[in-house]
């Protein structure tokens, strides 16, 4: 994984900065804007060429429950090799 | 050998076929119609709404060995609101690129759903235009005009426009809201209130308008519904009574043409605030800026809506906003 966006309900991206990606930890940490819409964001993730993520991301997601990172699984182009990522927001204060 | 003949034989009889299938035709120059006749074009564009305007170039033309222009008459089949009109020039652009325009006649009359020009110059060709003020009785309902020209040897011609289904929203534009003191907006009455008429009215004000500017945090211009957690309503106090959840979603590429005004071909139509999601929505949008805007729902849910920010200003903590509405229930 090489990057990660969020965009707002407005399609505008929510980061205060770029998002911090450790590919041996597996965790994404990205700080959000205040006031940010935790409920309706749509995360974007830069994968290598034929990996895919599972699950699919087919609309906005719910950030809102900050004690539980989402998780996304990268699965590589061959299928055998499965990194599973939690991605941890906060929000700026 | 047979066979080569054969082809040979095909081949020439492919060639006669051609080069007489190309006989050279000279062009003809179209024979112009005598006849007195007409056309027609919609210039205005974007749903039609209530208190807008819709306008037409309507031209008309006969030779002038046969005839002149005596008026142009324009028939709705609802008649315009007040401020509905023909222009009695026609326009020519000179080499300032600026509109020039030539008197046809007198000022049009508008007579119930009727609205004409007599002529009174020596015109055999000119386009006037029609502007079509929309009444309150066509919200909802489809509108069509019958255009109708007449020359002096007797001829009508007429060309039938619409119909154009006019719209149910309502439009309202250049709302100005001030921290501090107008501050308050109701989707209801599409205005901005104080906090005297916001305490005597609390049932009324959907969204509160601030400014700050703070420290560590990106808070600025945001629209904040009366319910919103206090931390986004930094140093404000509520008037008493304030307890609308409005529903509000931030849109940042939805520059509605009609209210923005400006280059953008984008129009926000009944079926996009029909159709609008505002489940899971918060009640705040923080650090809203010029040219974005947001869509709301009010608290009872009777109205979706659009606003779009015109202009913010941080000196003066104002935003001018523009407001589409539709009542959905």
């Amino acid at each position: 994984m090489s990057s990660f966006e969020l965009l707002g309900a407005d399609f505008q991206t929510v980061r205060t900065k770029a998002a911090t990606i450790d590919t041996t930890a597996q965790t994404i940490n990205v700080e959000v804007l205040y006031g940010t819409d935790l409920k309706n964001l749509y995360p974007q993730f830069t994968l290598v060429i034929d990996a895919v993520l599972d699950p699919k991301i087919v609309g906005k997601v719910d950030f809102s429950d900050l004690s539980k990172p989402k998780e996304w699984t990268v699965v590589s182009g061959n299928r055998k090799v499965r990194k599973t990522y939690k991605v941890y927001l906060t929000v700026k204060q | 050998m047979k066979k080569l003949s054969f082809k040979i034989l095909m081949s020439f009889m492919l060639l006669a076929l051609f080069l007489g299938a190309c006989k050279e035709e000279e062009f003809q120059i179209p024979t112009a119609s005598d006849k007195l006749q007409n056309d027609l074009i919609k210039r205005s564009l974007g749903p039609n709404i209530v208190g807008g305007t819709i306008e037409f170039a309507y031209a008309a033309g006969i030779v002038p060995e046969k005839g002149k222009l005596t008026s142009m008459t324009v028939e709705a089949s609802i008649a315009g609101a007040t401020g509905t009109y023909m222009d009695n020039k026609f326009y020519s652009t000179n080499n300032s690129g600026v509109d020039v325009g030539a008197t046809v006649g007198d000022p049009s009359t508008t007579t119930g759903k009727t609205t004409q020009v007599v002529y009174t110059g020596n015109f055999s060709a000119a386009t006037l235009r029609y502007y079509y003020k929309i009444p309150e009785e066509a919200r909802g309902k489809s509108i069509s005009f019958t255009f109708t020209a007449k020359a002096s040897n007797g001829e009508t011609i007429s060309y039938q426009a619409g119909p154009y289904e006019i719209r149910s929203m309502d439009m309202q534009l250049d709302l100005m809201a001030k921290d501090g003191t107008d501050c308050f907006i109701s989707i209801a009455d599409m205005k901005v209130y104080n906090s005297t008429f916001a305490a005597a009215n609390p049932d009324k004000i959907d969204l509160i308008y601030l400014y700050r500017s703070l420290t560590n945090v990106t808070y600025l211009h945001s629209l904040v519904a009366p319910t919103a957690d206090p931390i986004y309503l930094p140093t404000f106090t509520m008037p008493a009574g304030l307890k609308n959840k409005s529903k509000i979603v931030k849109a940042f590429t939805v520059r509605d043409q009609q209210l923005a005004r400006i280059q953008y071909g984008v129009f926000v139509d009944d079926v996009d605030l029909r159709t609008k999601d505002f489940a899971d929505a918060p009640d705040f949008a923080i650090n809203v800026k010029a040219e974005g805007g947001v869509w709301v729902q009010t608290a009872d849910g009777k109205y979706n809506a659009y606003i779009y920010i015109n202009t913010v200003n941080n000196t003066t903590k104002e935003m001018r906003i523009s407001v589409k509405r539709l009542t959905v229930r």
